[in-house]
């Protein structure tokens, strides 16, 4: 009983991780009927982002409260860049072609990304420079060598989050971690907020035009460019927050994590239903608990093979996912 | 038409009885690839690389059935080729000590090759059957996901069988392979694909890669036509893994990762989705530019860094190209076209056909 | 108005009863009936968004209805699939015309003609397809053998396909790729394509549509010389009034998904619901009735 609960615990934490990731692909899906495979190495990026400044802030800061705080800012940021750079100079020009040519692009994208994080590129330094504080004081930032390309073995993500035991119910039976409690909370809020967003501002009205028909939508005076770009850095945005999570969590990151959380999470959206926001959500806290009880109660080596097996049962009894229907293309 | 056989669709009072039309090719093939295997099977050098190049351009053929003439997209062709590797691998082992009686021992040998990679070619078009059916219902890009998925499972069930030797691989398979054989069945694959895009099933299939709805409301029936192209691809990839656990030592599920899936991607997209002798040629470049630069650093003495630094660097290469071949050339380099059709104009050219 | 439908399945090639249709809330077709049988030319008319497309799609499978059922060549397809019931004689052009824009001209035709029923008639149930399922592949392998048959098969469609496009009057286009063909040349390769799958009953969604006088009076003679030719019942849908008057023996109007009216030609021109429908009541009531 107390191994189910723990089993419950943790399939849940996981679940709402792979969420985040799943909502990136479930709202470009959603505007541009566009499968962004490279929405998980984006989410790699990411992590190396928030692992560079939480090495650059240096032991002491990067567990503080705003030390967090600076990491999630600069990973959510830098992606939002850099899934803006990617609509813009690899998908938009794209945007009137056969939808295969995007599809290809994005797995090129993904391609490049998460193998050429796996090249070992350094500059040895040394570097310092320092930025002046308002009181004139000022920071001093000294590195020895500046990685460009981290290379292919896997890095240990720094504690920024110390691990507290938070709730243990019999002797260890059932242990509830604090990044657990943490990673659920921001993940919910993430999640409330994009519903709010989507359904209760301008900004997700016209993002729901543009899902609908983009063309029409531009002619109804919605910048439709602008729309795609602001849902391209929110999801890329989310991926980042999900993927420093998963980073805590994991206690590592490889530049291959991208293309398996990913795809678990792309899977998750499939599962419930692409294009719809709650299907994401259930989705994902679906698979993150297949997986938990596969790896808990079968054999732990069949974790990758879960979700796609999972995968193809749903589509097989349920082509359109749970919670969407399999659209009738308009004739 | 291309093949010789798709032109003599035209003329019927041929001097070849219509009974043999359809394996002439076959026969006048058999006589070029034994005086290929009698000059160049000295050289292990020469046997393993054109082996590589052979192999890769069964792979980029058969996944131009399905990406290119079908318009769907697979990206885990490498799994098939897994399924194929692997059961080959494991019928050649178990029947290793087992001669057929009344025949000298070559050829013995090369009948029970010949009928493990049969094994192997026919598991894997069963799975593709498996895979393709509740995927290819549904629109283009789940297909995409479902092959990868497929590809992950295949690799995952291999680690954790006994009998497929788990992550260590499988060693030990008689290697009976020759450049006769894997380029017996280069031919073949060629020869089926030339003959599927000329026939009215290869039409079928066009008409789907253009428009579904419409395919659909011609009578085609368009998740079948998928299935069996599928089908057909998977075996050939089954019989290129079937071929390939032949010639080297090992197979193991490193062999067959999502990497291999998109190399081949890549050379089906750089040759043109939909033309055969643009995969072929892009597989023929694209397997032997790394081994020519790897030996090239060799040669001038560089750093041994350097000639793996090729092999690393070849994947975001391969990326980069994909993005750039998209924005720049959608197309690939032959388009839906076929060598013949693009060569200069002074070349005697083959009527225009389809496309 | 919904008539009572005579239900005569030897004569009614397609049928329509008590058909509806819902997308969530929206009703896109209401208690839909049509009967059509050989050498009818029906008419659907109505203005924009009155479910006429809509009405086209779950007549060839593309939508299911949520009641009533479809009935083709004296059988119920509803949960058919449109290549399906295109093998039971029903073919359809499509309002933005969708022609395999890379294939030539014969290509098209010949896709159609390969594919049409006569070769495999359809069948349902488990046994049966799986029989199906066979025969398809032995039929690929006789494709990659060459067999004799085969070539015999392949010649033939050639022959069909260039009988259809000479009808058509598009001989000179047979090589060309549809995607370079004029329009009102593309409008006609879609219906030589339709024919190519030898249906008992034609459903043409705006042949007329981006054409221009003269081709639409050329047009209307073709429709009834095509429908006398291969024994068809046609179903126009159309926006052109004076096309579909001038051909249509009987015409239905569409309204919201409503069937607001059937009849012939006059009738319909004339009635009361039929111009509100079209120009608003405000025009009647300037108007003081109907014109």
């Amino acid at each position: 009983m107390s191994q189910l609960l723990q089993h419950l615990i943790n399939g849940l934490a996981s679940g709402t991780i792979y969420a985040l990731v799943a909502l990136g692909y479930t709202m470009v899906y959603g505007v541009l009927k566009l499968i962004n495979f490279a929405h998980g190495d984006v989410m790699m990026v990411g992590v190396y982002m928030g692992y560079a400044s939480a090495f650059a802030l240096g032991r002491e800061a990067q567990r503080s409260l705003w030390g967090v705080v600076v990491i999630f800012a600069v990973a959510m940021g830098g992606c939002a860049l850099l899934g803006f750079l990617i609509e813009r100079f690899a998908y938009r020009p794209l945007r009137e072609k056969p939808r295969l040519t995007a599809l290809i692009t994005a797995i090129g994208i993904s391609f490049a990304l998460s193998y050429g994080f796996q090249l070992d590129v350094s500059f040895d330094g040394p570097f310092d420079f320092s930025i002046a504080g308002r009181r004139g004081g000022s920071f001093d930032f000294h590195f020895d060598r500046l990685v460009l390309l981290p290379g292919a073995s896997p890095r240990a993500f720094p504690e920024i989050i110390a691990p507290t035991e938070w709730f243990i119910l019999g002797d260890r039976d059932v242990v509830l971690w604090n990044w657990q409690v943490i990673s659920l909370l921001i993940a919910v809020s993430l999640m409330v907020a994009l519903q709010f967003l989507v359904y209760r501002t301008r900004f997700g009205k016209a993002m729901r035009a543009v899902s609908w028909d983009h063309r029409t939508a531009a002619l109804m005076g919605i910048p439709t460019d602008r729309i795609i770009s602001l849902t391209f850095m929110l999801s890329s945005a989310l991926a980042a927050g999900a993927g420093l999570l998963y980073a805590i969590k994991d206690t590592s990151v490889t530049p291959l994590m991208g293309l398996y959380v990913g795809l678990k999470a792309f899977v998750a959206a499939v599962i419930g239903g692409i294009g719809n926001v709650p299907g994401a959500v259930v989705g994902a806290l679906l698979l993150g608990l297949v997986e938990e009880f596969v790896v808990g109660y079968a054999a732990s080596t069949w974790r990758d093979a879960v979700a796609f097996g999972f995968l193809i049962l749903v589509l097989l009894v349920k082509p359109g996912g749970l919670f969407g229907r399999v659209a009738a293309e308009k004739v | 038409m291309a093949t010789p056989g798709a032109t003599t669709l035209s003329d019927d009072t041929g001097p070849i009885p219509p009974a043999l039309r359809g394996l002439l090719p076959v026969l006048l093939a058999l006589p070029v690839l034994a005086l290929a295997e009698w000059t160049l099977g000295a050289s292990p050098f020469a046997t393993y690389l054109l082996s590589v190049v052979g192999v890769n351009i069964i792979l980029a053929v058969s996944l131009n059935i399905v990406n290119g003439m079908t318009g769907q997209f697979s990206i885990g062709h490498a799994g098939f080729m897994a399924v194929g590797a692997y059961i080959a691998g494991v019928t050649s082992l178990s029947l290793k000590e087992i001669g057929i009686p009344g025949v000298p021992v070559a050829v013995s040998d090369q009948l029970l090759f010949v009928e493990a990679l049969l094994a192997g070619g026919v598991c894997a078009a069963l799975c593709g059957f498996l895979v393709g059916l509740p995927s290819l219902r549904l629109r283009g890009d789940y297909l995409a996901i479902v092959t990868l998925g497929f590809g992950e499972i295949i690799r995952v069930f291999v680690q954790n069988t006994e009998a497929f030797g788990r992550a260590l691989g499988l060693s030990g398979i008689p290697q009976y392979s020759s450049v006769a054989m894997v380029y017996f069945w280069v031919f073949l694959v060629v020869l089926v694909a030339r003959r599927i895009a000329g026939s009215s099933h290869g039409r079928s299939l066009w008409a789907i890669r253009e428009d579904e709805v419409a395919a659909e409301a011609m009578g085609v029936d368009t998740t079948g036509y998928k299935v069996r192209a599928f089908v057909i691809s998977s075996f050939f990839a089954g019989i290129a893994g079937g071929l390939f656990a032949h010639f080297v030592p090992i197979i193991n599920p490193g062999s067959f990762t999502f990497v291999k899936s998109m190399e081949i991607v890549v050379m089906v997209v750089l040759g043109g989705l939909g033309s055969t002798t643009g995969a072929i040629v892009a597989a023929i470049f694209l397997t032997l530019l790394p081994e020519g630069l790897r030996s090239l650093f060799g040669a001038m003495g560089a750093e041994g860094s350097l000639a793996q630094k090729v092999d690393q660097i070849r994947m975001p290469v391969y990326g980069v190209l994909l993005v750039v071949l998209m924005l720049a050339r959608p197309q690939g380099l032959f388009g839906t076209r076929e060598l013949w059709d693009v060569l200069p104009r002074w070349l005697p050219r083959k009527k225009k056909g389809l496309t | 108005m919904s008539a009572a439908v005579p239900v005569d399945s030897q004569a009614a090639m397609l049928q329509a009863v008590g058909v509806s249709i819902r997308f969530g809330g929206l009703k896109a077709l209401t208690d839909f009936n049509l009967t059509v049988r050989q050498g009818d030319l029906l008419g659907l008319i109505g203005p924009n968004g009155a479910g006429k497309s809509t009405a086209f799609n779950v007549l060839t499978g593309v939508y299911q209805p949520t009641e009533g059922e479809v009935r083709v060549a004296g059988k119920k397809v509803n949960g058919w699939l449109p290549h399906e019931i295109n093998h039971l004689g029903l073919a359809r052009t499509f309002q933005n015309i969708r022609l395999f824009r890379a294939l030539t001209a014969l290509d098209n035709v010949k896709v159609a003609c390969r594919a049409q029923g006569a070769l495999h008639p359809p069948k349902r149930g488990r046994v049966a397809k799986a029989g199906t399922a066979l025969r398809n592949y032995r039929d690929w392998w006789r494709a990659l053998m060459l067999t004799p048959g085969f070539q015999a098969e392949e010649r033939e469609l050639t022959r069909q396909a260039e009988h259809l496009l000479e009808v058509m009057g598009l001989s000179h286009r047979r090589d060309e790729e549809a995607k370079n063909l004029p329009y009102g040349e593309q409008r006609r390769l879609e219906i030589a394509r339709a024919l190519g799958t030898k249906p008992r009953v034609l459903l043409l969604d705006e042949p007329a549509a981006g054409m221009n006088t003269r081709e639409k009076a050329d047009l209307m003679v073709l429709i009834r010389r095509l429908r006398d030719e291969f024994s068809l019942g046609v179903l126009v849908i159309e926006h052109d009034m004076k096309l579909v008057m001038g051909i249509c023996e009987t015409i239905t109007v569409l309204d919201h998904g409503e069937t607001i009216a059937r009849g012939a030609p006059a009738a319909v021109r004339s009635d009361r619901k039929v111009i509100e429908a079209y120009l608003g009541d405000s025009y009647l009531e300037s108007h003081g009735g109907a014109a």
